[in-house]
């Protein structure tokens, strides 16, 4: 069973069915499309070519995760658990060489990837899910499961019918096991936060979580950290504030790092959140293949939500000569959608998101939200009264 | 990273039909309705000409392109497919902002659906473009033993409000083709200068589009 207890190791289990694919002359002359299943199970079609680059990603993780064992083996098991340099070092140990060392060597190398077998642990830890798990009693997770069970809400009658249509086909999560483990942690999460509840979105999230965590309550975990400490406030809540703030923060700063770009997609009249709203709110599982949006995460839960706009903004500079030559909204869109769905090279995408956007610091962001906090909210609460309107004239 | 990498919505059909020396109209369209009503449904059949039992939730809203011809002129409709979970609405304003066309769906065995087209009703007639050409669409039809909300009850309320109503079924494909194309004939043939209902009338290919705009 994939319960709370059993620490079976998914991701391995899909990577030993997969054999290395070599395409064929055959296939390779007749530009055929493969369909194939990738690390974490979900099936992917592609060229040849793409499944070239599948094959290289695979040998890169390969390597990366030799850097991180030789790393352990010179400075100790375990040495990458410390806390995060965004949260803070205190002064009295950041003092200290070694820690200010080890957390230069440990953001480079998260930006380069965490080996797949030491995602769940590092995860864990670096976000601070392992912190807030350990100030509730022990069965926190078992208690509250239990708690909720049989209960009907309206959360869990949309979560019920999102169940299904959560990554269909997915060899694991489109089982009866594989919904009621994604059921428990969603529905827990909606008892434990009555204000989200639960918002379409969190499904892929938690899915992915549940794939990469391998236990469910740890998952639960990283959902939790994700929602209260990670990403902006009221992201998912009633009237998703959080989610229009970032967005009002993207086109910003789009306008800042990509002018040329941000001037000929306002004269098509293209507004970014067009596609960048499910972005942010999916955290790209649904966009980009599996391993890459991986890789994201593993730099969002270390340097936090500011990680989203990098990657966002990446996706545009990749393709800043193509959107310039567009005269239709279509397409923008089909370059933007086709470009996410063959990004099967993370380290394509995070070149571009961390060496040409250029550095932005979490706290001008917090500033830029702040900025952006009252005209959401003007603009929403209108947007309620005009409605409010309609229903009087009625009556 | 769908695992029905087939449906992908990357790629966009082209079915433009040659047509002698007309006119071609862009159209941008947007679906609104309740959760599980059957937006995305609708959208697959009539793009795809498929239908999925299980269909990923729309996070967001998810965009099409479809191209019918009709009469003397090839419409191509830019389509957007919104998603339907109630915190969404807060949304939606992006993606009927300058739309020409509306179509408003409802799951014909679930009444509080229909009552959430109604407000969709409501809150197109107080701020989308007053040109719009808005369609009720009562979609499951196929699910007949089930049925909740009457015909009769819809088609009255779709002529009081001035829209045009049909019955759809997004899996038998029952008068899908039909709703596009009665929108697509409905749709006003002259532009008006300045283009405020989000359509484009293009005699030439757009070459025009201001490209000189852009500069850094
Ligand atoms: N029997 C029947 N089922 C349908 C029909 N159209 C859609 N469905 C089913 O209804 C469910 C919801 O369909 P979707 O197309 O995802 O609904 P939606 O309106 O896009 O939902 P959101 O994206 O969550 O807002 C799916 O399981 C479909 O298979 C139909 O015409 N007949
Ligand atoms: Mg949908």
């Amino acid at each position: 069973m994939y319960g709370t207890h059993s620490k079976r190791d998914l991701s391995l289990e899909f990577q030993s069915q997969i054999p290395i694919l070599r395409p064929s002359i055959h296939a390779r002359r007749a530009n055929l499309t493969v369909k194939f299943q990738d690390l974490y199970g979900f099936t992917v079609e592609g060229n040849v070519d793409d499944v070239n680059v599948l094959n290289e990603v695979r040998e890169k993780v390969r390597k990366q995760g030799r850097v991180w064992w030789a790393l352990e083996a010179s400075k100790g098991a375990n040495w990458y658990l410390q806390p995060s340099i965004s949260e803070g070092i205190d002064l009295k140990s950041s003092l200290k060489f070694s820690v200010l060392a080890n957390a230069i060597t440990l953001k480079r190398l998260i930006r380069k990837g965490i080996p797949p077998v030491l995602r769940p642990k590092v995860w864990f830890s670096l976000s601070g899910a392992a912190k807030k798990k350990s100030t509730v009693p022990e069965s926190y997770y078992n208690d509250l499961t239990k708690a909720v069970e049989g209960k009907v809400t309206p959360a869990t009658r949309q979560i019920d019918h999102d169940l299904p249509r959560t990554f269909p086909g997915h060899p694991w999560l489109d089982t009866p096991e594989g919904h009621a483990a994604l059921r428990r942690v969603l529905v827990g999460y909606s008892f434990r936060d009555s204000d989200v509840g639960y918002c379409q979105g969190l499904n892929y999230v938690a899915a992915l979580l549940l794939l990469v965590m391998k236990t469910e309550e740890d998952a639960f975990w990283m959902l939790a950290v994700l929602l209260e400490n990670v990403l902006v406030n009221d992201c998912y809540t009633t009237n998703l504030s959080g989610c229009h703030v970032e967005q009002r923060v993207f086109k910003d700063l789009l306008a800042k790092k990509c002018p040329r770009i941000a001037t000929h997609l306002e004269s098509l009249e293209f507004d970014v959140s067009l596609v960048a709203t499910e972005w942010f709110l999916c955290l790209f599982s649904k966009s980009l293949p599996s391993e890459t949006t991986l890789r994201v995460w593993d730099v969002l839960f270390y340097e936090g939500a500011k990680v989203l706009f990098h990657v966002a903004l990446a996706i545009f500079k990749m393709k800043e000569e193509e959107l310039l030559l567009t005269h239709h909204v279509g397409d923008v869109i089909n370059i933007l959608q086709k470009t996410t769905h063959h990004l099967f090279d993370p380290d394509e995408l995070l070149t571009v998101a961390f060496d040409k956007i250029g550095s932005m610091t979490t706290n001008t962001i917090s500033k830029q939200r702040k900025k952006q906090e009252p005209a959401v909210m003007a603009e929403l609460d209108q947007r309620l009264r005009r409605l409010n309107s309609i229903k009087v004239d009625e009556n | 990273m769908s695992s029905e990498g087939v449906l992908r919505l990357e790629k966009v059909i082209h079915t433009l039909m040659a047509t002698s020396g007309n006119k071609n109209i862009n159209a941008k369209l947007v679906l609104l309705g309740d959760v599980g009503a059957g937006k995305s449904s609708l959208v697959l059949r009539f793009v795809k000409g498929q239908f999925i039992e299980f269909q990923e939730s729309t996070i967001g809203a998810a965009f099409f392109s479809q191209t019918l011809a009709v009469n003397d002129a090839t419409v191509k409709f830019e389509i957007w497919d919104t998603a339907g979970q109630e915190r969404y609405h807060s949304l939606a304003p992006m993606y009927y902002r300058g739309a020409a066309a509306a179509i408003i769906v409802y799951d014909i065995t679930n009444q509080a659906s229909f009552e959430r087209a109604k407000k969709w009703v409501q809150e197109l007639h107080s701020q989308g473009n007053p040109n719009m050409v808005v369609a009720l669409a009562g979609n499951k039809a196929d699910l007949l033993e089930a049925r909740k909300v009457a015909a009769e009850e819809a088609q009255a309320y779709a002529q009081e409000n001035g829209l045009f109503f049909m019955e759809t079924s997004a899996k038998t494909a029952t008068n899908v083709n039909d709703i596009f194309y009665e929108i697509a004939k409905r749709l006003p043939r002259v532009q008006p200068a300045q283009n405020p209902s989000g359509m484009v009338l293009m005699d030439r290919p757009a070459e025009r589009v201001a490209s000189a705009s852009c500069c850094s």
